[in-house]
């Protein structure tokens, strides 16, 4: 254009008015956009991606089963207090059940001592080391402590992480990193599971009371009411008690009652859809109500049955994971967030740790998933669209 | 069969149950028939029943009462399945190109639909090649094939409402406010292209619309309605010129004048009062409430409507005597 006159009309001819500049992106291109430039979101979805990488690849690096017991070594913490040996370089660590192990440089567990002789009157039991070499273990104050080569107790012992057993052991000496592994496993699983069934008795029982309306709505939403009216967790323990245990029975259970939601979320949606011009353009055309339900109706639901689903899988950990704390969720010797827990309550006071790392790892996956979900209904609502 | 109008509509009514055992009367009693290649206007205030006559005529309504003919066969009492093939017939253009087309499908997957419905292309290359040859004729290239609909502006939007309603080549088309949601620019745009596709295709057209002036632009026939009924309905030029209903001709006195000059000289003769509500409307004539003629005749008698002369059929006692 001539610079000289800015007031010339640009030429554009026919094509060019009819060009889009925007970048071509579908729908869900436009959600996924939205979704990671939200930072919890992201986070969230990481800490899935985290979570999930921990309870299905993990198990493949560790060198213990979830149930393989060795009570030699139970309540063993994940930082020791050990004391120094006879030789450089060894370390002793005593047990809650006044036993002596062995611990070296690193912080591997060696071997357990064998006890030599108790000496009642001085509270002090020796233990042999090696071939007339005897270690001293002073009770007679706590915390209990070894003795040092001249017989006088070792007040200050030295901390050091324990590399056997990266987060110690639980009151069978079971390795917890391991179990929580496994633990994570189940609950993700069950979670996964009963939302997915959820999702589906939801849309379909949710879409066929909207699509229909009328009488059929009525009658089909009351009974929802019904079951609403009751407190959820109640339905899922008396489900539990009839069927027998085991992670199939819970899987029932959470997906024969949660549905309730999603149903009233999808029935909203279609209440609305169905109204709309393109539905009714749908009609006038002349396309099946299959064609209406699939390709114009559900999937422009999906955005609300989406954050539906990603809100109902923390709900569903936390539920298997309350259930099995009170006992009637996955049996022994499975691993469950919600056993560990309540196997750790009988030991709070001296295993803390015990009862800690299943609860955080409840709390990391209840965090990432409601990030994830939050993130989502952002990203859904058209009306944030920039 | 040249004789028979495309589309006959006879003592169509249709009431919808409101809540507390009342009902609403939409449209009542309308009747009208549009022959092959004509356009029938129909104007009205807003909630007059316009929109729901025409969706009760390409029957996404059932009708409470009365008979739609189309091309002499009455589809007024199939079912669902039995309207199938009819649907091929009579087509549908929406006024919100926004609500209309579905976010989550692609304009290709739109315009397709209709083909899909009725199974008319055996392969998916004979079908993406129809879809692009009605594209073109509504100027719309292969690119925007695979856009979805909310990348579009409005008028390039009720264009792919237009290739929809026109691919499977209907013969009736219901037009409902089709501009009225659209830029004026893009207006005049639009409204060129339902004609140009109207004389190259033969179309016939029923298009609803509140704007007077676009009405009288695309019609043969205009129909007035008030309340769910027809008062009036003649040759478009004539109802501009001799407008016969009082309720006519307060309409028309709403039509904004461009010239100021004789803006001023035109009798003030606007409408007042708001619309009865069609859960209990007017006994009588039901524009008795506002009409500045009424007598004790209007208020009892419901008016026929009649010809005054040379087709104009008009429903007043105040003109048919």
């Amino acid at each position: 254009m001539d610079a000289s006159n800015k007031w010339e009309r640009v030429s554009m001819d026919a094509a060019d008015a009819e060009r889009i500049y925007r970048k071509s992106r579908t729908f869900f291109g436009d959600v996924w956009y939205r979704f990671r430039h939200k930072p919890t979101s992201l986070l969230g979805l990481i800490l899935v991606v985290v979570l999930l990488l921990f309870s299905c690849v993990g198990p493949f690096f560790t060198p213990y089963s979830y149930s393989e017991q060795n009570t030699k070594l139970a309540n063993i913490p994940p930082v020791m207090t050990v004391y120094p040996g006879p030789e450089e370089g060894v370390y002793f660590y005593v047990t809650q059940a006044l036993k002596v192990i062995e611990v070296d440089e690193n912080g591997n567990l060696i071997r357990q001592l064998k006890k030599d002789k108790d000496d009642a009157k001085a509270k002090r039991t020796s233990f042999k080391y090696a071939d007339g070499v005897k270690v001293y273990l002073d009770y007679s104050a706590q915390p209990n402590v070894m003795c040092d080569a001249d017989g006088n107790r070792i007040e200050q012992g030295i901390t050091k992480w324990n590399n056997t057993y990266l987060l110690g052991t639980d009151q069978l000496g079971r390795d917890i990193l391991t179990r929580l592994m496994y633990g994570t496993r189940i609950s993700l699983m069950v979670a996964f599971i009963a939302a997915l069934v959820n999702m589906v008795i939801g849309i379909f029982y949710g879409g066929i009371a909207g699509y229909m309306g009328g009488r059929v709505d009525s009658v089909m939403m009351r009974i929802v009411d019904i079951i609403a009216t009751i407190p959820l967790t109640l339905y899922v323990i008396l489900i539990k008690m009839c069927l027998s245990d085991g992670m199939l029975s819970i899987i029932i259970a959470l997906s024969s009652v949660y549905w309730v939601d999603m149903a009233r979320v999808v029935r909203g949606e279609m209440l609305s859809l169905k109204n709309q011009e393109f539905v009714l353009a749908a009609r006038t055309i002349g396309s099946s109500t299959r064609t209406i339900l699939t390709k114009h109706l559900i999937p422009n639901a999906l955005g609300p049955i989406l954050v539906t689903v990603t809100m109902l899988i923390p709900s569903a950990i936390f539920m298997e994971a309350f259930m099995s704390f009170i006992g009637i969720g996955i049996s022994p010797p499975m691993a469950s967030l919600g056993t560990m827990c309540n196997d750790a309550t009988e030991a709070l006071r001296t295993n803390p740790y015990q009862l800690f790392l299943p609860a955080l790892v409840i709390c990391v996956i209840m965090f990432a998933f409601n990030f994830v979900g939050d993130g989502l209904r952002d990203a859904l609502d058209p009306k944030l669209k920039k | 069969m040249s004789d028979t109008p495309v589309l006959q509509v006879k003592g169509l009514t249709k009431h919808f149950p409101a809540p507390g055992k009342k009902t609403v009367h939409a449209v009542d009693n309308v009747s009208f028939s549009i022959e092959k290649g004509k356009t029938l206007g129909l104007v009205g205030e807003s909630g007059c029943g316009k929109s729901t006559c025409a969706r009760t005529v390409i029957r996404v309504y059932d009708p409470t009462a009365g008979q739609i003919l189309l091309d002499g066969e009455d589809i007024s009492g199939l079912s669902q399945k039995e309207l199938l093939p009819y649907r091929k017939k009579m087509q549908m253009i929406f006024q919100d190109p926004y609500a209309s087309l579905n976010a989550r499908m692609t304009v290709h997957d739109i315009v397709a639909e209709p083909l899909r419905a009725h199974k008319v292309c055996k392969t998916k290359r004979e079908e993406s090649e129809m879809v692009n040859d009605m594209l073109a004729k509504v100027g719309l290239n292969r690119e925007h094939a695979n856009r979805y609909a909310h990348e579009f502006s409005g008028g390039q939007r009720q264009r792919v409402g237009i290739a929809r309603a026109l691919i499977l080549k209907p013969e009736l088309v219901i037009c409902d406010e089709p501009i009225s949601a659209l830029d004026v620019s893009i207006q005049a745009q639009v409204v060129n292209m339902l004609r140009g596709f109207q004389q190259e295709l033969g179309l016939t057209y029923l298009f609803i619309a509140h704007d007077l002036s676009m009405v009288r632009y695309v019609s043969d026939e205009v129909g007035v309605m008030y309340l769910g009924t027809l008062v009036e309905k003649c040759e478009a030029d004539e109802i501009y010129r001799h407008p016969l209903h009082p309720y006519t001709k307060g309409l028309l006195s709403s039509i904004p004048i461009p010239n100021p000059r004789l803006a001023q000289a035109k009798e003030k003769s606007g409408l007042e009062g708001d619309l009865p509500s069609p859960i209990n409307p007017p006994s009588g004539c039901r524009f008795h409430t506002r009409c500045p003629y009424a007598t004790e005749k209007c208020r009892t008698v419901e008016p026929p409507l009649v010809d005054a002369g040379n087709g104009h059929m008009v429903a007043c006692h105040a003109v048919n005597g």
